[in-house]
């Protein structure tokens, strides 16, 4: 016979993580199935499913008796992977860490109106309706003298106009998403930095310590959580993201990461070819690819410890 | 006394009449499936005025029933889109009973069940379908039947503006005879760009020769006249020879080392391409006829000048490949589709009618589309507004059209990331050809033969 407060604990827990987990069921578990059944299959424009095989991983992979590991990825595959990694890689590194974090300490040691101000500035971009932030790209790099651009490179710097969507196009596409991805990390470590007790930097100050040596030695330690989190959660988001880059690039091929492969393949406006099956395996490999490096990120930034009961309190 | 037999006789007509009183006219609904165009509004407004013409004839039969006509207008903004949605409405089972196409789906619709068998249709109603241009039929065609009526065509060209031509320092004796220069053979693709390159160099145009920024029927001329046969009717199966691939790679190169195309196509947008032209900054642009009406509008020429229209801009076929080759042309006709459903016959019937000449030069002269009658070229408002399709008709001598096979949608995809690798200079000529050979080989597997 259940007490009623463990029946009214069970009772909560459906009430409140029931509407989560049915949303989590529906939109994410069903389809990771989905995709993963359709891509044993040979679906593509006519939606019709005539056999089960591996047929789509066949155009992935192909086995090589004198690869490395008995097989060698297809051109456009592999380029597709290093293009992902690459564009992965420098977002995450150069804007949604590092420059979030610049962010951060600048905003927050400025009086506060003045930080509050720059940092809805550089909540902007990323509050701004993607098409219209693609398009103000698009006009900022016209490989004219009009672009926004060029008028700086010609008129300041007395240089040529630079193309950047033609000879730059990663680094186009690298600065675009970081500078809507930089806004969460701004706004995360902000409130870790104002939620840093006050007496230690008092403290600090009374010991004689400089501005550079208050940041790393009382600042940067209170961040290791916050940083850590950004870097698991915003590598996921940056692997999947396609969005601005559909939008700024097409589907040029010099920017076809992963996700803009699979996207390309099936239901990309205009120029999709519904090879949903071929997509969907596409998908699943990048599914795959996700779940192993959550879990390497995970385990490198000892998240764990982050999670795990504190050892002093007691029930 | 009275009242009762009042009643009873008011009860007896009541049921009398009751008896008589007319029965629940049944309605047939058609459903036509039709992209929002604006280059080609009246493909659905034929249908609709179609099915007046049929309830006009139901309504002198003393028939009760009326044809109904559903417009299903989707807003995707090409063919390619269009059909990869109808098939998926398809493969849940919401058919539409009339379809309008690019032709080139027909094969996908026909192996998908979508598509209805025609050839019965068109055989048993030569009255309505007897004076259609007998090479449209090979546009329907799969496997030999045909699974569509050819709606409308077009024919494509490269523009040429002249007054650039002109400025440059041409002569009105090189002008006036570079079409038959092309048709003889002896202006090749290489001339071509040669000629666009020499206009940039003398400052007469911004830009040289622009093609299509994205995937589609176009780049299949400038193959022909490589040498590339997409289709081998034998076999029924696509097909690509890797030398006529890099003869045409190797020309593209070619043409934006000379800087006759920007090595940046590619990434255009339409309204770039189309304001470069019309903006008088290009030199030619690949496209086809139904640029025309923008095109007066935008040059200022009045819509009834043949002259003066002729004098700004010559048009001529895809040049060939080598000297003493054919040139080639690309028609991309717009067909009705008539889906397998239960309406089928009266659906078939209603598109004969929208087929008719009045009906299709109302479409056609509008909208500067070629005719599918021979007799339309006769009507005087052709004759008098159509004077651009009338010029078309010469280049029609040279038309091929796109295979009417499942997968020419992925082999053009394909060949058109090689156009684009070779163009920004991501891929050599013979790199982007190994390249475009392994994905056509890995994606289209058996679907496409591929020789030296």
């Amino acid at each position: 016979m259940r007490s009623s407060s463990t029946s009214r604990q069970i009772s909560n827990a459906i009430f409140f993580l029931g509407p989560a987990s049915l949303f989590l069921l529906a939109l994410l578990v069903v389809p990771i199935i989905v995709d993963l059944v359709v891509s044993f299959t040979d679906m593509s424009q006519t939606l019709r499913v005539e056999s089960f095989g591996t047929e789509q991983y066949r155009k992935i992979i192909r086995p090589d008796p004198d690869a490395l590991l008995g097989f060698e990825l297809r051109g456009s595959f592999y380029r597709a992977l290093s293009l992902t990694g690459v564009y992965v890689f420098f977002t995450l590194l150069i804007f949604n860490l590092s420059f979030a974090l610049v962010l951060a300490l600048t905003t927050t040691a400025i009086p506060d109106r003045l930080g509050a101000f720059f940092r809805a500035v550089w909540l902007l971009p990323r509050m701004s309706p993607s098409v219209v932030y693609a398009l103000l790209w698009l006009w900022v790099v016209d490989p004219t003298e009009r672009g926004l651009l060029n008028q700086i490179v010609v008129n300041v710097f007395g240089e040529d106009p630079i193309n950047m969507k033609l000879d730059h196009p990663m680094v186009l596409i690298v600065l675009a998403n970081g500078f809507i991805g930089a806004s969460i990390g701004m706004l995360i470590l902000t409130s870790a930095i104002r939620s840093i007790p006050k007496h230690l930097f008092y403290a600090a100050g009374v010991d004689g310590a400089g501005p550079l040596s208050i940041v790393r030695h009382i600042v940067l330690p209170a961040l290791r959580w916050p940083l850590s989190y950004i870097t698991v959660f915003q590598s996921l988001a940056l692997l999947v993201s396609f969005e601005y880059i559909f939008l700024i690039m097409g589907a040029s091929r010099s920017t076809m990461t992963m996700a803009m492969l699979a996207y390309t393949k099936t239901l990309a406006p205009d120029i999709g070819s519904g090879q949903y099956a071929y997509g969907a395996a596409l998908t699943l490999i990048l599914i795959v690819i996700g779940v192993i490096a959550a879990l390497l990120l995970w385990r490198l930034t000892n998240m764990k410890a982050l999670l795990s009961h504190p050892k002093i309190e007691v029930h | 006394m009275a009242y009762s037999r009042i009643v009873a006789a008011g009860l007896a007509a009541a049921t009398l009449f009751a008896t008589t009183a007319p029965t629940f006219a049944e309605d047939i609904t058609i459903k036509l499936w039709s992209r929002a165009d604006r280059s080609g509004p009246l493909r659905a407004g034929n249908v609709v005025e179609a099915a007046k013409t049929v309830n006009n004839m139901l309504a002198a039969a003393d028939s009760d029933k009326q044809v109904v006509v559903e417009l299903i207008e989707t807003n995707a903004r090409g063919f390619d889109a269009d059909a990869l949605d109808v098939l998926k409405a398809h493969s849940v089972g919401d058919t539409p009973d009339i379809i309008v196409a690019a032709h080139e789906w027909i094969g996908a619709f026909a192996e998908a069940g979508l598509a209805a068998n025609l050839e019965d249709h068109i055989s048993g109603n030569s009255d309505l379908y007897g004076d259609v241009i007998p090479q449209l039929w090979n546009s329907v065609k799969y496997k030999g039947d045909r699974y569509g009526i050819p709606q409308d065509s077009e024919v494509r060209m490269f523009f040429i503006n002249n007054d650039m031509l002109r400025k440059a320092g041409k002569s009105e004796e090189f002008i006036s005879g570079l079409s038959d220069a092309v048709n003889a053979g002896e202006f090749t693709m290489d001339d071509m760009c040669d000629l666009a390159a020499e206009v940039v160099a003398s400052g007469a145009a911004e830009l040289g020769l622009l093609h299509r920024p994205n995937v589609g029927p176009d780049f299949q001329m400038a193959m022909a006249a490589f040498g590339i046969d997409l289709y081998n009717d034998k076999e029924a199966k696509l097909q690509i020879t890797k030398s006529g691939l890099l003869d045409y790679y190797t020309w593209l190169k070619s043409c934006v080392d000379k800087g006759a195309i920007p090595a940046d196509m590619t990434t255009y947008s339409w309204d770039t391409v189309h304001a470069a032209f019309r903006g008088d900054k290009a030199f030619s642009k690949f496209h086809g006829i139904w640029n025309l009406g923008a095109q007066l509008e935008a040059f200022g020429i009045d819509p009834l000048d043949k002259d003066a229209y002729f004098r700004k801009i010559t048009w001529i076929n895809a040049p060939a490949g080598e000297k003493g080759g054919e040139p080639k042309n690309l028609s991309h006709p717009i067909v009705y589709v008539v889906g397998d459903t239960p309406n089928k016959d009266m659906a078939a019937l209603l598109v004969a009618l929208a087929s008719q000449p009045v009906p299709n030069t109302k479409h056609a002269v509008g909208t500067n589309h070629t005719p599918i009658n021979y007799g339309q070229a006769a009507m005087p408002d052709f004759i008098e507004r159509g004077w651009g399709l009338v010029a078309g008709v010469p280049l029609l001598e040279y038309a091929e059209f796109m295979p009417n096979h499942p997968k020419i949608g992925q082999y053009n995809a394909i060949t058109f990331q090689g156009v684009a690798a070779v163009e920004t200079g991501e891929m050599s000529p013979a790199e982007a050809v190994d390249f475009v050979i392994e994905e056509l080989e890995t994606e289209l597997g058996d679907d496409i033969i591929i020789t030296d």
